[in-house]
């Protein structure tokens, strides 16, 4: 078993969401400037909130079972 | 080995039972298949839930319960990572990967390079995705015998040779629609066998707070330690798993492809991903690990039950064991596990064998019957069945699935995922460029593994080197930063001007050493013949390589740059986006040659739909999930509200039922 310092706790969620987040944010900028996702549609514009939603769903689930497994 | 587990007869007539019913299941649905286009691709027809529940198979059927069992002992919830981590790539997958797919309609991603770059392109993309098939197939079949190697205590090779032989059998069983129905059966199946281990664990255990209470927070947190132990790190997983493996999986699983290509739209299909990652994966990365997290708090809570000799990949049926009280829920458990492999590996050798018949035999051995290459199928998939067992040697040399399976990853898919990548998002991506990814990158990965220290330790992260199995996961980030080096830099030297002065060249020399080799006025010496022969085979060779290089008009529909123009060509016209309505309608018969629908004027009108636009008619009942519907095109409308005349061909293909409503939906 580890000891809980930042390189067991915190720095995975963040190392996670950076490094992730720009392969996340490359991938958005591609798609909305080659507008394979075109923003002035409807339809289009409710899956770019629900891209950008499960991006902060994820952090979110691993932000609070880092925190669970901290405190309870 | 002895038998860990004892077992009675009714445990093998459960699981026997099991798989007849499965069979069967699937193979009723076989008789959909009306044509080769509904073999592989159920005719593009079915609804996002059905799509995402049988995803559910494809991806938790294979090797995820034991060796995640195995990891979740050891590391604890942690190992939940590699199902946690494969949002990032979905805007690239959704509306890059996906509809490119579905609109230009290939088949494979052999197929994918060939109309990106050329022929030859296509032959090193080919033997790559066989590499990556066949490592997967003798995973699966490393699995099958580690999951019965405990239940029948026989060596593992003799299982895995027997467990190879009824793959065999059971590949008789097949088509996508038989495989999707099956999968949508095992998705449900799994799911509930998964969980019903940690209900039946929990209760085992006396309670949830006893479960959570026993386990220690380190053991409890949900990413592993940033870089220790070697064997399992956060760091190294993310590269090796969370970037690798969800490419590898999202973009170069052709099953996975081909289950997207079922699906009705491209929307249908963006709605199943998004649906399987969002909620699916999280319920199916409790059901694959649970079984090591109550393993765990059994040997803290009652340490005289568990057994602490046996092998980590064993945690899984250990669990089971003991949790089930009766051999009958026990066994159904086992035979879901086992049968979902089975159905994976089949899919798997299924796919080697329509990847070797349609990149590499049919090209060779042209216009034969289909009675020919069907024999010459069950040909390869013998060969692709007792390649997967000798590959199973190599993999049984890691200490657990886990890592092996990590190693498979790290290694496989580097060269293919930057080679896709950068050929869908890229357009300034050439083709010397890609026979550059694959190549040069191969060379790069090798020298990694030979010189590991000096040449993947720079990326390290500070995770200590194993020297038996050095970097097993951090590899992956060396590979594909060698694989997309290799492919940037080789596109900025080999620009699409430079291929064709190459081309032209080449395609030079080569007629100036055939002039030389067959000339009559002047012949050329022994050493001279040797030396032209040379000039000739090479500046082939570069020639071939640089043929037909990607032109402007070539990328189109094929980069996500050219999308809209992806879609032109599905259709053959314009798209007519204009948003309608869905009416219901009844069907009436109207005979002809042609293939076509027709509504009244009013509902036309109604769907903004006009003569020439797409239209997808399904049977009004939703729960069928488009099993019976069928695509066409709006013809000539009529007087007539609430019907809609279709040709023969159409009912027929649509498998609709006299008198039940239709619901119609304007596709573009």
């Amino acid at each position: 078993m580890h000891e809980l310092t930042f390189f067991r706790t915190w720095l995975p969620v963040i190392y996670l969401y950076v490094a992730g987040g720009i392969i996340f944010l490359a991938g958005m900028t591609i798609i909305v400037k080659s507008k394979s996702l075109k923003l002035d549609r409807p339809m289009h514009k409710r899956w770019f909130y629900v891209l950008l939603f499960g991006y902060f769903y994820y952090l979110g689930i691993h932000t609070f079972l880092t925190y669970a497994a901290l405190n309870f | 080995m002895e038998q860990a587990i004892h077992t009675t007869p009714i445990f093998w007539i459960i699981i026997a039972g099991y798989f007849v019913l499965i069979l069967g299941f699937g193979s009723y649905f076989a008789k959909y298949n009306k044509n080769t286009n509904d073999f592989f691709f159920s005719g593009r027809r079915f609804s996002w839930w059905l799509i995402t529940m049988s995803i559910v198979a494809t991806g938790v059927g294979s090797h995820s319960f034991l060796k995640y069992s195995a990891k979740a002992f050891e590391h604890g919830f942690s190992s939940t990572m590699t199902y946690m981590n494969d949002w990032f790539f979905l805007p690239f997958f959704l509306f890059g990967w996906l509809p490119i797919v579905y609109y230009t309609r290939i088949r494979s991603i052999p197929d994918y390079f060939e109309r990106r770059f050329n022929r030859n392109v296509r032959i090193l993309a080919t033997i790559a995705i066989l590499g990556y098939m066949i490592g997967y197939i003798a995973i699966g079949f490393l699995t099958m015998g580690k999951t019965l190697e405990p239940l029948l205590g026989w060596d593992l090779y003799t299982i895995v040779w027997v467990v190879a032989i009824v793959a065999g059998i059971y590949i008789t069983f097949g088509g996508q629609t038989a495989v999707i129905f099956t999968d949508l059966a095992q998705g449900f199946v799994l799911i509930f066998a998964g969980l019903l281990v940690f209900i039946l664990g929990i209760n085992y255990l006396g309670g949830f707070d006893i479960f959570w209470n026993a386990l220690p927070a380190d053991f409890k947190l949900p990413l592993a330690h940033f870089n220790k132990p070697s064997n399992f790190n956060f760091v190294g997983i993310f590269w090796q798993d969370g970037v690798a493996g969800s490419v590898g999986f999202l973009f170069m699983n052709q099953g996975l492809i081909m289950r997207f290509m079922a699906t009705k739209s491209v929307n249908e299909g963006r709605k199943a991903a998004a649906f399987n990652i969002l909620f699916l994966l999280p319920i199916s990365t409790v059901v694959v690990s649970n079984a090591g997290w109550i393993g765990k708090a059994i040997s803290i809570v009652t340490p005289e039950k568990w057994d602490t000799a046996i092998k980590l990949d064993h945690v899984f049926t250990q669990v089971a064991s003991l949790v089930t009280t009766s051999e009958v829920v026990f066994a159904f458990i086992i035979a879901a596990v086992v049968a979902a492999l089975m159905s994976t590996v089949d899919t798997l050798i299924n796919a080697v064998a329509a990847v070797v018949i349609n990149d590499i035999y049919r090209p060779i051995v042209k216009d034969r019957d289909d009675k020919h290459y069907l024999h010459a199928a069950m040909v390869i998939s013998a060969g692709a069945t007792l390649l997967g067992v000798v590959a199973v040697t190599f993999f049984d040399n890691f200490p657990t699935l886990y890592e092996a399976h990590g190693f498979f990853h790290s290694t496989m898919t580097p060269p293919l995922v930057i080679a896709i990548f950068l050929g869908i998002f890229w357009k300034r991506y050439t083709t010397l460029a890609a026979v550059a990814t694959f190549l040069v990158g191969a060379v790069l990965m090798w020298l990694g593994n030979k010189y590991p220290a000096g040449l993947i330790g720079p990326f390290d992260h500070g995770i200590e080197m194993d020297v038996t199995h050095p970097y097993t996961y951090i590899r992956a980030l060396y590979n594909t930063l060698v694989c997309l080096v290799s492919g940037v830099v080789f596109s900025f030297i080999f620009t699409r001007k430079v291929e064709v002065k190459i081309e032209i060249f080449t395609a030079k020399v080569v007629s100036n050493a055939k002039a030389h080799l067959h000339s009559t006025d002047s012949p050329v010496s022994a050493f001279g013949k040797v030396y032209y022969t040379l000039i000739w085979g090479f500046a082939n060779m570069i020639n071939s390589f640089v043929l037909n290089a990607a032109s402007d008009e070539k990328l189109d529909g094929i980069t996500v740059w050219t999308l809209d123009k992806a879609r032109e060509m599905f259709k053959g016209s314009k798209p007519n986006d204009v948003p309608g309505e869905e009416p219901v309608v009844h069907w009436k018969i109207e005979a002809s040659s042609d293939s076509y629908v027709r509504f009244s004027h009013m509902q036309m009108k109604e769907m903004a739909a006009n003569v020439g636009d797409l239209v997808y008619l399904s049977d009004k009942r939703r729960w069928l999930g488009g099993l019976k519907s069928v695509h066409s095109v709006y013809a000539e409308p009529h007087d007539e509200d609430g019907v809609v005349y279709m040709t023969p061909d159409l009912i027929d293909a649509g498998l609709l039922v006299e008198g039940r409503a239709l619901r119609a939906e304007k596709e573009m």
